[in-house]
């Protein structure tokens, strides 16, 4: 019945789980921790020999323990795997102390060699010191050798005890799933007897236990409640206030959604049960504090605990999935009477199985006869495919027409399968195989479906901008400068990490109760964090996941230097913004690339074996991403040489405009025209860019002017510098030139050359400029020809008549006119129609 | 976006053969390693030139010379001349 026990303890598979998850969180950090023993272990010279010897008899004893315990009878699953994990630790120990050796190893090796060998017959006799150390060294060796083929002798016998515990096991949940008992021994009036004679010791030990805890502990029993109440107390309470508004549900709302269903439901079972948890796991540790408990009133009050948490958490679960008072609050749209019906089979099933859970510990502890284990089992069992039968054969939706219509096939042919298989396999006596079955069915059944509503939640959270009407969004958008997008994508990441998080704590949680030892599943997670080998190819989660965060934390210190070195160290030292900004680029694609190599290093992935990948696609790369690579190394030199910085007015080709951003493909250029174009790097380099603005922003402008023939060159000319000079953009130096530059066909030409301090407002220095020439030569008399190219009649508007009478009379007339044309029409048309016969055939 | 990460995330993993032990023999001869892994001893002959990757989890190997090391399983042997080396 050991093993009934090992399978039946939840408390234990909540233990080891929680010893799961500090092992797993352990695992992460182990690789580094590993090599740092062997390093420590590695310089410890004196007395080398001796020390490691000692270490590996003492290992060896261990083992040798540990073979006599698997030896033993009816020694059970869990304990099995306990001891082979501590064989694989001891297996590990062994080889680090023949790791020790190495260094000493070397050392020996190098000095032999410098030695050289022992001189051959007939050649002259070496000193005798040199014959001497040669000697001991290599004694040293062998006795070195020696320690290590212990440790060798030990590591295979370790892995045959492991491949023996192994065998072991499958052997055990055989026997456990196919072993019969007699029914008839059982189930005679003589179990009656036997359990009241249990009954009878266990109330004895409760009993004498009371008294003298009453007697002896009263205050500390009373404390102890009082302080796990408050505790309790002070969860609920403080849940309920800051969860008050997810935690009810509000019989009000006619049309609650989906996600505020789920989590009322979510809410409304976890905190109960964790106040519930809490009571009890503070009231039995209080109880251990004060030493009030005795001998296995402990084991008893433990299972006690357990048995009470599980059924409440079964209740309150189903009870907020189905809500029977709060139809519209349900999580499965069952109706009212199912639901309450299941409300009360399920609770039903899990207090029979836990309370059967509960027996075992006491018929465990009182070494109860086996006919009493198999009799309240069989009981138990019976009662589970019962009440599993009971639940298929409800009928829990109604039709459109009224009628009651019942599971779906496969939900409900599964359930009565499982009930009567159940059933038979404990009438043929097959109780463990009976007892394995219900119990897989109600635990992970209630895990299995929390996972699904977890999973339901998620996907509810995914959805677009359901997470900006969480409370958590709510918050979020109130108190933070998210927008709604943001929040959506934050939204889908919540959901994935919901996801991962179901996968992560289920798995491992529903593999448990499927009978793989916690054992097991820290060996899988071990293997799977140090690397899983698919031909030569290791696959190592943790080396992954440590490669991408050393990335993300280079990436992000990348990001702050730049910040750093761009805004106070450049800002402050009045660097010139084009070398600013060259230098912050660099600064970054180098800190990414320095990050991007760390990462690949530290995820442990061999650099060499890039280096092939990339030769192999050197070739793919030198052809189809010719174009990249030339502007990728274009952009490095516009940064290196800088022809132009962000903010110059620049002229490549018919583009004109000012540079807004040099990236390492293409640089943006925005025209006056607010045209934004991308122009690739390598354009910039290997043709001629025109820079306005390159070392300063100095710039000329010229406005041609053309007077007709006979006026007065010198006073146009004097005209002409006046306006240049009263200009107050023109700068005075160099002074603004006024050329008479040709005598052209209908004019005198002249040119108005003026410089400016900024070129950027050359088209208002030009404005100006012409407006003033206008009204000069005017004022003066002085001509500007122009050929007439075409005659162009200037189109002229009709003027408005001014006689709105007659219009009107005359619009009143053509309207009435209009009006008796139709009425004429229409009577004829009447007229005709009746007129005309109908066509003969 | 989430296709690329993939993509890179399956390239690294791939190309990411970090815990192996190699052996590599820079000799003309076939050199023999005996080597214990797991419960088992079988012996690795190495042609000229050949290289191995063996030992994921730790083990002992005995060298040409009769020297019995332990591998942690990250090391090189690099063998020249008749003579093993660890690095």
């Amino acid at each position: 019945m050991n093993a009934f026990a090992a399978r039946e303890s939840p408390i234990h598979m909540f233990f080891r789980l929680l010893r799961l998850i500090l092992v797993l969180a352990l695992v992460v950090s182990a690789p580094l921790s590993f090599e740092a023993v062997a390093q420590g272990v590695g310089q410890a010279p004196a007395g080398l020999v001796a020390d490691q010897q000692k270490i590996i008899q003492g290992l060896t004893t261990k083992t040798d323990n540990f073979e006599k315990q698997i030896q033993q009878d009816g020694v059970d699953d869990g304990s099995l795997v306990d001891i082979r994990l501590q064989l694989e630790e001891l297996s590990r120990q062994s080889l680090n102390s023949a790791l020790a050796f190495r260094t000493r190893l070397g050392e020996i090796n190098s000095r032999l060699e410098q030695l050289g060998p022992p001189p051959a017959a007939g050649q002259p006799a070496e000193p005798d010191i040199v014959s001497a150390e040669r000697e001991g060294l290599t004694s040293e060796k062998a006795e070195i050798n020696a320690v290590i083929a212990q440790a060798q002798t030990l590591s295979i016998r370790i892995s045959g005890l492991i491949d023996q515990i192994g065998n072991m096991r499958s052997a055990l949940f055989r026997n456990l799933l196919t072993k019969r008992y007699v029914l008839s021994d059982a189930l005679s009036p003589q179990v009656f007897s036997d359990a009241r004679d249990e009954f009878d010791n266990f109330y004895k030990a409760v009993s004498s236990w009371l008294s003298f805890a009453i007697k002896f502990k009263f205050q500390a029993i009373l404390a102890a409640t009082f302080v796990a109440l408050g505790l309790a107390l002070v969860l609920l309470v403080g849940g309920r206030r800051l969860f008050g508004r997810v935690f009810e549900a509000d019989s009000t709302n006619e049309d609650p959604s989906y996600l505020s269903r789920l989590s009322v439901a979510f809410w409304s079972t976890l905190l109960p049960t964790l106040a519930v948890a809490a009571f009890l796991g503070s009231t039995i540790f209080f109880f251990n504090y004060y030493n009030v408990l005795r001998g296995d009133i402990g084991l008893f009050l433990n299972a006690l605990a357990t048995v009470i948490g599980v059924v409440f958490c079964v209740n309150r679960l189903t009870n907020a999935a189905l809500e029977p008072r709060l139809p519209n609050w349900r999580l499965i749209p069952v109706e009212t009477g199912p639901a309450r019906w299941l409300v009360r089979l399920t609770t039903a099933m899990a207090v029979v199985i836990s309370f059967n859970t509960f027996l075992s510990v006491v018929n465990d502890k009182m070494g109860s006869p086996l006919s009493l284990t198999i009799a309240r089992s069989f009981v138990a069992t019976i009662i589970v495919g019962v009440i599993l039968i009971l639940m298929a054969m409800l009928r829990p939706f109604k039709a459109r027409d009224g009628s009651w219509r019942p599971w779906p096939a496969w939900l409900r042919y599964t359930s009565l399968g499982l009930g009567l298989f159940t059933i038979i396999a404990a009438l043929l006596g097959y109780i463990g195989l009976a007892l394995f079955v219900s119990l897989q069915v109600v635990v992970t059944g209630t895990a299995l479906i929390t996972a699904y509503i977890g999973f339901l939640s998620a996907q509810a959270i995914g959805e677009e901008s359901a997470f900006a009407n969480t409370s958590v969004g709510r918050w979020l958008s109130a108190n933070s400068s998210y927008e709604d997008t943001a929040l959506d994508q934050l939204g889908l990441v919540v959901s994935i990490a919901i996801n991962v998080m179901i996968v992560l704590v289920f798995l491992p949680l529903i593999l448990l109760m499927w009978g793989f030892q916690p054992g097991d599943i820290e060996a899988w997670a071990y293997k799977l964090a140090t690397g899983i080998n698919i031909g030569s190819v290791t696959i190592s989660v943790t080396g992954i996941l440590s490669g991408i965060v050393v990335f993300v934390i280079g990436y992000f210190l990348t990001r702050w230097f730049q910040g750093w070195l761009d805004g106070s160290v450049m800002a402050r030292g009045k660097v010139d913004t084009g070398v600013r900004n060259s230098i912050r680029l660099a600064v970054g694609y180098a800190g990414v690339a320095l990050a991007a190599l760390v990462g690949i290093s530290a995820a442990g992935i061999d650099l060499s074996s890039l280096a092939l990948v990339a030769g192999a696609l050197s070739l793919g790369i030198g052809f189809g991403l010719q174009n990249v690579v030339s502007n990728f190394v274009s952009g490095l030199i516009l940064l290196a040489e800088r022809p132009f910085k962000v903010g110059d007015w620049i002229v490549a080709g018919d583009v004109s405009g000012t540079v807004k951003k040099i990236s390492v493909r293409a640089t943006e250029i925005e025209t006056f025209q607010r045209q934004s174009v991308i122009l690739p790097n390598s354009n910039l380099i290997n043709n001629a860019v025109g820079n306005w603005t390159h070392r300063n922003k100095l710039g000329r402008i010229d406005i041609k002017v053309g007077v007709a023939y006979g006026s007065d060159v010198k006073q146009v000319h004097a005209v002409l510098l006046d306006i240049a000079r009263s200009h107050p953009l023109v700068l005075k130096n160099p002074e603004p030139f006024v050329l008479f530059s040709n005598f052209g066909a209908a004019a005198l030409e002249f040119e108005i050359r003026v410089f400016l301090a900024d070129v950027m407002n050359g088209n208002v220095v030009q404005n100006d400029v012409r407006f003033a020439v206008l009204e000069r030569f005017d004022d003066q008399h002085i001509e500007i020809p122009s050929t007439p190219r075409a005659v162009v009649e200037a189109r002229t508007h009709v003027a408005w008549p001014t006689d709105d009478d007659k219009i009107e009379a005359d619009f009143a007339e053509q309207a009435e006119a209009k009006a008796q044309a139709e009425a004429e029409a229409k009577r004829q048309a009447k007229s005709g129609r009746k007129t005309r016969k109908p066509d003969p055939d | 976006m989430w296709k690329s990460l993939v993509a890179a995330v399956a390239l690294l993993a791939v190309s990411g053969s970090a815990h192996a032990a190699s052996a590599v023999n820079k000799d003309a001869q076939t050199r023999t390693l005996v080597v214990t892994e797991g419960g088992s001893k079988t012996e690795l002959a190495l042609a000229g030139g050949e290289t191995v990757e063996f030992c994921q989890n730790g083990c002992f190997v005995t060298l040409p010379n009769g020297d019995l090391e332990a591998l942690t399983g990250s090391e090189t042997i690099e063998i020249s001349g008749g003579v093993a080396r660890i690095k």
